[in-house]
């Protein structure tokens, strides 16, 4: 295979890696990881205000965790591949601004080498933004749906009740949010 | 036969109308004064519970209050409430058995006991009785019972905290286990926003 052909396969998988929905398995980490602690949070909401038993509600709370904590991550996923493009498209002009700056001096390197390094940056760019935003926003959304389902629409049901169908509605109304395409 | 008033002699300080006045101030005093016996102390006791919410483990305030509609002092009044076993109930304040010397006619005495339900559920608030002289000179005490609050659910200490309790340490607690999730991600997106947004708004000046 010719050094060209390397360099545009090496494109070509840079530009697949952008519109592909796949994430890396370091992002399938932090995704799951920041999900499961958020879903975990209103855990101790239910035991200390609404005086669930610990003990005794341990195979509810982990369940209804376990289910949170795949919904949330489904969320995170599919809005940070929508927030993805729309990053790209704000930061294109700063980055290759910046990659600019970076070689200025550099005069071995050629238009091409350039454009594939700015074509990285944006991409890295613009998932590292889309990844912290996506996270940050479901959050917020899931804890206060779960707050406002917990203590004003639901108080009147049962601890029990009440904590399946908060937690559980919060983190499908996120999931479904994120499904979405704008 | 004499007939006019001339042969009655109702002349000078004698007039008709001054023997009216004399008859009407006459049975006036025998209406006002003439019954010596005086009629004998009657006591209403009521019993009321002045919480809006009865409570678990939380003091309830129960008031007694006696009235005499007689016409003689109460004497040697006995109020005892038998109700509230010390099993179910602790007294926080006052006594449950009281007495109380003398209750002139036509006054009211009242007397306020705090007790602490140890248990939760429906619980049935009946009556307190008095003994009390209705005379001086009564041989026999009456009895009497109060008024009945009637049933009343003592509600579990979770349930009103749940409810009313503002939980303020729950909530920051909360708050603080909460701010790693929001800040963070948060400050990560910013700082690269404004990072980018200070290249293009750099170039803009240049």
């Amino acid at each position: 295979m010719t050094q060209k052909q390397k360099a545009l396969s090496k494109e070509e998988e840079i530009l697949l890696q952008d519109f592909s929905r796949n994430v890396s398995t370091k992002s399938n980490a932090l995704f799951y990881g920041n999900a499961f602690i958020v879903s975990a949070i209103p855990i101790w909401l239910f035991w200390r205000i609404h005086f669930m038993d610990l003990l005794t509600s341990s195979p509810l709370f982990l369940i209804i965790t376990c289910l949170s904590t795949y919904l949330v991550s489904f969320a995170y996923k599919k809005t940070k591949f929508v927030l993805k493009h729309k990053v790209a498209v704000k930061r294109e002009d700063a980055i290759s601004r910046e990659i600019s700056k970076m070689i200025a001096e550099d005069k071995k390197m050629n238009k091409k080498e350039k454009d594939e390094r700015v074509l990285w940056k944006k991409n890295e760019v613009s998932d590292y933004e889309a990844t912290t935003f996506s996270i940050f926003y479901n959050n917020a959304v899931f804890l206060a749906v779960v707050i406002g389902l917990s203590f004003f629409i639901l108080k009147s049901f049962s601890p029990s009740f009440n904590y399946i169908l908060s937690v559980g509605l919060s983190s499908g109304l996120i999931a479904l949010l994120s499904t979405g395409t704008k | 036969m004499c007939i006019n008033k001339n042969c009655l002699n109702l002349t000078g300080p004698f007039t008709m109308d001054n023997w009216l006045k004399i008859c009407l101030v006459v049975v006036f005093a025998v209406a006002t004064t003439g019954n010596e016996e005086a009629s004998p102390a009657k006591l209403l006791f009521s019993k009321q519970i002045l919480n809006k919410y009865i409570v678990e483990g939380m003091d309830i305030v129960i008031k007694y209050s006696l009235f005499n509609v007689g016409g003689t002092a109460a004497l040697d009044v006995q109020v005892a409430d038998n109700t509230f076993g010390p099993q179910d109930f602790d007294v926080v304040g006052g006594q449950l058995k009281v007495t109380i010397d003398r209750i002139p006619p036509g006054s009211n005495a009242t007397h306020v006991v705090v007790i602490r339900p140890s248990k939760f559920g429906y619980f049935n608030f009946t009556a307190a009785e008095v003994t009390y002289l209705p005379s001086e000179d009564a041989a026999e005490a009456l009895v009497g019972l109060s008024s009945e609050p009637g049933q009343g659910a003592i509600v579990p200490f979770k349930e009103y905290d749940r409810k009313f309790s503002p939980h303020l340490l729950d909530w920051l607690s909360f708050a603080v286990m909460s701010m790693p999730s929001l800040v963070l991600p948060f400050a990560l997106w910013y700082s690269s926003k404004t990072k980018y947004e200070a290249i293009l708004t750099q170039k803009k000046d240049k």
